[in-house]
């Protein structure tokens, strides 16, 4: 079974999760965070699955299949939380969240 | 003779425990009764030990019993020893038997007292440790007794702890003899290094003979003698004792603790004679002490006072004894002293609690005639304080002066110093019997004397008054050195003396010392009874007490308090006040510092997160 280098993987991945980070640090809608935050697990998740395909061993699909599993969890608690910033018309913009300090 | 001892020893601290535990639980009258009891079953068990002793060989009255192991360490065992031989059956009988009459006195002089059961328990204490320091079998223990009579001093000075004169009395006490206890540890170290025991037969025979250690020991002894006997150089605080209750002087601070010097010198004469120098030093510091005492004591005007520095130098003669090697002298001097010291403090007592409370002498000058019985014991004291036969201090000072001409000619310069103190005595002494007992009373005296049911006295007090006039008055025909000498006799396989007066030398002393002291007593008649003049312009120099608490405080106190002060401005203040100051100063400015990043910024917190991973990564990747 042929395909791509492992390091076309690792490239790919750093550049997924490069983009996901920036995209956390850089937007201020929380929907575009959360979604960056996928990106940045999903990344996560294709180097898993590359070198447990390397290594001809399952245990990194199985973490792979948990990763998603808190990923979808963390996005309901998110999405909720956006949800109900929503319901009570407050802006939908994090660096205006900020009561929350020291 | 054995469980006499014991008894003896241990009946007063069962008083005093039984008083402590008993609390509000016993009445004020039954605590005073049961110290009272104590005192008197350890007096009888005392005498029946004397008793049994009496039916003995001279050479083999000397008993040791232990109890048990009282401290181990290495190789060195010292035990609860109790010693009972010729000297410390005497100390026996002048404790129990004196402390008993003053605490059947006290029943009646501190009636009315707030907190009398504290201070039957304190006395109960104070006796006990007083016989423990007699009876114990070795050096340890006796410093144990030596440092609980001490303690109980301190007790009692300040029993009246709401007066600030008192707290600081009975603090001066207690520093000066910690001061004296130390000396004697200093000493018991070097015993426990060159005998490697502390038993007196032991240590004795082992000890090291001239030379410095000898010296160094002797001295060390010393030092603890002079501090508990308040001599020179350490006796400033006998006369601020005097704040404690006139009980308590006439018990502690003249008839027994203050004795408990040459109780030591006298126990460790061997120790001494190998350190002849610091013997001599002895009789020249208790000549010293007797002289000046005296001079001091014509100025003051404090009843209790005067009569404190004439403590001082009438130990001063037990000292010239004991120093000169008299033995039975200064022994013998040292029982009178505590019958007629304890009665002339005891009949101040009675004019102090019949005037409310007043102590000074031109107050209480002239209450003579409104108690004659008080007048008469307290003259039969004076006389005896003067040593005008036939009362006793006659035949015990004038024994210890005729020593003192025997001894070449360190003893005929101390016998003039001896000779001239008693002239000094007899004007003191009489000064305080002609103002205060003769004469017309005073407004004072007129307006708040008052009588006890038409006593001087309830007859709680009188009593024990009585028994000690009548001790002052003939104990001393016990022994009349030249013609009969029991208590030499008594005394020899424990103590030998030194020296041994001729004939001749005992009648030229007494005839001399007679003459000093009649003088004296001619002079102060002059004086202050005559022409009832105004005593003569005090020197300031008396008054001041030859400025002994002023040097002190030159040397100990104001440098002392100099480099405290010093070390607060430049230690404390700055680098220990100020780095706990500092401390919290930096701890709050951090932390207001560190929440200022806490701003609520979500992306700023990812920003950190993501440069601190970035931070990791290079520094594990470079690493490697």
């Amino acid at each position: 079974m042929q395909g791509p280098d492992i390091q076309w993987y690792v490239v790919l991945s750093a550049i997924l999760f490069t983009t996901g980070a920036l995209g956390v640090m850089l937007r201020r809608s929380p929907l575009i965070i959360l979604l960056s935050v996928e990106i940045m697990l999903n990344s996560a998740n294709l180097l898993l699955i590359a070198f447990s395909r390397l290594h001809g061993r399952e245990d990194g699909q199985v973490f792979a299949i948990s990763v998603m599993a808190v990923a979808a969890s963390e996005v309901v608690v998110g999405l909720g939380l956006i949800v109900a910033l929503g319901r009570r018309n407050v802006d939908l913009d994090v660096d205006k969240l900020r009561t929350l300090r020291g | 003779m054995n469980a006499a001892a014991w008894t003896c020893l241990l009946l007063p601290l069962a008083a005093a425990a039984a008083i402590t535990l008993g609390g509000t639980g016993i009445s004020r009258r039954v605590a005073g009764y049961l110290a009272t009891t104590a005192a008197l079953a350890a007096f009888g068990a005392a005498v029946v030990a004397f008793v049994i002793m009496l039916g003995e060989d001279p050479e083999a009255r000397a008993h040791t019993t232990t109890s048990w192991t009282w401290l181990s360490a290495g190789q060195y065992h010292f035990g609860f020893t109790l010693l009972t031989d010729q000297l410390s059956v005497m100390m026996m009988l002048i404790v129990a038997g004196v402390g008993s009459l003053i605490v059947a006195y006290s029943v009646g002089y501190m009636d009315g007292e707030n907190e009398e059961r504290r201070y039957f328990a304190y006395i109960s204490l104070f006796i006990f440790s007083m016989l423990l320091l007699v009876q114990s079998g070795n050096l340890l223990l006796l410093l144990a007794g030596w440092g609980m009579v001490g303690l109980s001093s301190y007790l009692l000075i300040g029993f009246h702890q709401e007066r600030p004169s008192a707290i600081a009395a009975a603090k001066k006490a207690f520093v000066m003899n910690a001061f004296g206890d130390a000396t004697m540890a200093l000493s018991l170290f070097l015993l426990v290094q060159h005998t490697g025991q502390l038993d007196y037969a032991g240590v004795f025979a082992n000890s090291p003979q001239g030379g410095t250690v000898a010296n160094l020991i002797a001295l060390g002894l010393l030092g603890g003698a002079l501090a508990k006997s308040a001599q020179l150089p350490l006796h400033t605080w006998l006369p601020d004792a005097m704040e404690g209750p006139t009980p308590v002087s006439a018990l502690i601070h003249a008839a027994t603790m203050v004795t408990a010097g040459v109780y030591l010198i006298v126990r460790c004469h061997t120790l001494f004679e190998n350190a002849y120098v610091i013997q001599d030093l002895a009789a020249g510091l208790g000549a010293a002490t007797l002289l000046m005492a005296g001079l001091i004591a014509l100025v003051q005007v404090d009843v209790k006072r005067v009569i404190a520095y004439s403590t001082m130098s009438q130990i001063g003669f037990m000292f010239v004894g004991a120093g000169l090697g008299a033995y039975p002298n200064a022994m013998f001097h040292l029982m009178t002293h505590a019958f007629f010291k304890a009665l002339l403090f005891m009949a101040a007592g009675l004019a102090i609690h019949a005037i409310a409370g007043e102590q000074d002498i031109r107050q209480l000058a002239g209450i003579g005639k409104l108690m004659p019985f008080t007048k008469i014991i307290f003259l039969v004291g004076s006389l005896a304080l003067v040593g005008i036969p036939p009362f006793s201090g006659f035949f015990s000072k004038d024994s210890i002066l005729a020593s003192a001409l025997a001894q070449g000619w360190y003893g005929i310069l101390i016998f003039v110093a001896g000779l001239i103190g008693t002239f000094l005595t007899g004007i003191y002494a009489f000064r305080l019997y002609f103002i205060v007992f003769t004469g017309e009373p005073s407004a004072f005296a007129r307006e708040h004397f008052h009588r006890h049911q038409g006593k001087e006295a309830p007859f709680s007090m009188l009593w024990p008054v009585g028994a000690l006039t009548l001790l002052a008055a003939f104990g001393g025909l016990l022994q009349f050195a030249p013609e009969w000498h029991p208590l030499s006799t008594w005394l020899d396989p424990v103590a030998p003396p030194l020296v041994e007066p001729t004939s001749a030398q005992e009648w030229l002393g007494s005839a001399l010392a007679i003459l000093a002291g009649v003088s004296g007593m001619a002079v102060s008649w002059a004086i202050y009874s005559a022409k009832r003049a105004r005593a003569p312009k005090p020197v300031r120099l008396f008054e001041k007490k030859f400025y002994w608490d002023e040097l002190y405080d030159l040397i100990w106190y104001r440098p002392a308090d100099l480099v405290a002060r010093g070390l607060y401005a430049i230690v404390e203040k700055p680098l220990i006040l100020g780095s706990l100051s500092a401390v919290s100063e930096g701890a709050g400015l951090g932390s207001r510092e560190l929440g200022r990043a806490q701003n609520g910024l979500v992306r700023s917190y990812a920003l950190a997160l993501a440069s601190g991973l970035a931070v990791l990564t290079i520094v594990f990747l470079s690493a490697r």
